[in-house]
């Protein structure tokens, strides 16, 4: 992967990457793709891919309110204790800092 | 008496309580096994009649237990405190069961040493230059130090047995989807599950059947559906010369030969597919995580700079200042092999290959009950990449990142001890076989059981 490759991946990751790191983490994702490029020896057609482990196909379930009960407050998701967590909260509200 | 009773009034008794923090105390100074940590006052304990009660026990720290942090070993998490608890921590809670502490990790549990943690390090119990392994270090030091009887760790590549092996302890891989991953915060979705570092089988084997059940709040659970627990063939891998170092190699004849002492068929198996399980799982394994640590990015909760041009500068501050570079690694690597275009090459190829491999396990299986295999071809290994680069260690999970390709249960098991040092021994039984690996367990346990390290102590226990 080129430089310019490895820029573009970054930006679709919202990773900003500063000088040193490219050519560290550049380094080290060029080893790992050559060694994924080890797969291609394997010839695969035939074989169906394994997305999980066990379950074939999607599992649905009542579209109803099935809300966590594994806490000790109230029995139900704590709403209060999530919103602690915020960098800054207005009501119930995150606020997010300024951008221009 | 079982081992594990000996712990049920370690905090509800003043005396006890009182050395036993003491010992935790000074353990803490020496390999720093846990982020934080807590003993519940004696006086506050709710009298249980449950199985495990009053026993402490620590949780990797990427797991939620309501009333302390969640970090996940990262800065861009450091201060996040969990909203709720995780459903297998809450299953032992049911039985009695205390949580004293949070166990360090690497970073998201991406890596083998523990050292990716970015907020604290964690040394072997029996070598303090060296590390305890990863991703679920600090769960396995502070059981073998004696900290506590068990933890909780995560298992996506073989972060519950590498480090088990490590510091001459139990872990347990479960059968994927037989623990709920709910309140376990995802790395790679589809291979990771909750697993137990325990001291020994038979604590091993109550805390497996603990947290496992079906859960409503995670869709990927299965029923547990055991297979009958005898064993009487046992598939050994065929190591090629020089994979292993000399010390790992020593112990893994030393195992074969109690299989055979034990009288077990022992019948050497190769795996095909075997040079193709690591670059197949890297390749799921940092797909997965690109798009789970996508939610990391400052905008609600975490790490965040005060100012920003552009909402998505502000993720991009975030992110850039949050996240280490192992985790950055895996995210752009990740977001490289789903890029458009290269699909097909990499992530859809490694699928193919993750089928392969599946088959060849179900076919050693029709006449094998479990298989053994190494854990990891190294013994503990000195901190930093002077001994085993990043990309080594990498490479190095090709042992245990088996079980997580094809969903089966793995458990380490001490084997021996080698210049002081613990080297741990692998099994690998079908889908639902935890109760074959624990039959072998234990026979080899009367042959070797957990090994202690200089320091340990049960003086304070009943």
């Amino acid at each position: 992967m080129n430089k310019e490759e490895l820029l573009t991946t970054a930006s679709l990751a919202l990773l900003e990457l500063e000088e040193g790191e490219v050519d560290r983490l550049g380094e080290e994702i060029a080893r790992m793709l050559d060694y994924f490029e080890m797969m291609t020896k394997l010839d695969v057609d035939g074989l169906e891919p394994t997305t999980h482990a066990f379950q074939k196909t999607n599992r649905l379930r009542a579209d109803v309110l099935n809300n966590n009960n594994n806490n000790n407050i109230n029995n139900a998701f704590n709403r209060n204790l999530i919103m602690e967590n915020g960098n800054d909260v207005e009501d119930d509200f995150f606020v997010i800092p300024n951008v221009l | 008496m079982k081992d594990i009773d000996g712990w049920k009034s370690v905090l509800t008794d003043q005396d006890r309580a009182k050395k036993y923090r003491e010992y935790v105390t000074g353990w803490e100074k020496k390999i720093g096994s846990l982020l934080e940590w807590k003993l519940p006052e004696a006086g506050k304990i709710k009298s249980s009649e449950g199985i495990l009660a009053s026993v402490p026990f620590a949780v990797k720290d990427n797991i939620a237990v309501e009333g302390f942090k969640l970090t996940c070993g990262s800065k861009i998490l450091e201060y996040v405190k969990a909203p709720y608890t995780a459903t297998g921590v809450a299953n032992l809670q049911k039985t009695g069961a205390l949580v004293m502490g949070k166990a360090n990790l690497d970073e998201f549990g991406m890596g083998s040493s523990t050292d990716n943690s970015a907020l604290q390090k964690t040394n072997n119990p029996y070598d303090t230059s060296r590390v305890a392994g990863g991703s679920s270090g600090g769960s396995a030091a502070a059981v073998a130090a004696g900290i506590v009887p068990f933890a909780l760790g995560t298992d996506t590549g073989g972060s519950v047995r590498q480090p088990a092996g490590f510091c001459g302890v139990y872990g347990l891989k479960p059968t994927y989807g037989v623990v709920s991953r709910y309140g376990l915060t995802a790395y790679a979705s589809s291979l990771e599950v909750c697993g137990v570092c325990a001291r020994t089988v038979d604590t091993t084997r109550t805390v497996f059947h603990a947290i496992r059940g079906m859960d409503g709040m995670d869709q990927t659970t299965i029923d547990y559906d055991p297979v009958s627990p005898e064993v009487k063939t046992v598939g050994v891998l065929k190591v090629e010369e020089g994979s292993l170092s000399e010390e790992v190699a020593a112990s893994y004849r030393v195992s074969k030969d109690r299989l055979n002492k034990l009288g077990y068929a022992v019948k050497e198996i190769e795996i095909p597919a075997m040079e193709y399980v690591v670059p197949a799982y890297y390749t799921i394994a940092t797909a997965e995580a690109s798009a789970n640590l996508a939610r990391f990015n400052g905008m609600r909760y975490g790490l965040s700079p005060i100012f920003a041009e552009s909402p998505d500068d502000l993720m991009r501050y975030s992110r850039n200042m949050g996240f280490g570079e192992e985790v950055k690694t895996r995210i752009l690597l990740g977001t490289f092999v789903l890029r458009s275009g290269f699909q097909d090459q990499y992530y859809v190829r490694a699928q193919k290959i993750r089928t392969l491999i599946r088959q060849e396990l179900d076919e050693i299986f029709t006449d094998c009950d479990v298989i053994m295999l190494p854990v990891f071809p190294t013994a503990p290994f000195h901190h930093g990449q002077s001994e085993l680069t990043s990309f080594q260690q990498k490479q190095a999970d090709v042992y245990t990142c088996l079980a997580n390709m094809t969903g089966s249960p793995g458990l380490a098991v001490p084997s021996t001890l080698e210049k002081g040092l613990p080297v741990g021994v692998q099994f690998m039984a079908p889908p639902c076989g935890e109760e074959r690996l624990f039959t072998v367990a234990e026979a080899l346990e009367k042959e070797f059981p957990a090994p202690r390290p200089a320091g340990y102590s049960e003086e304070w226990r009943a």
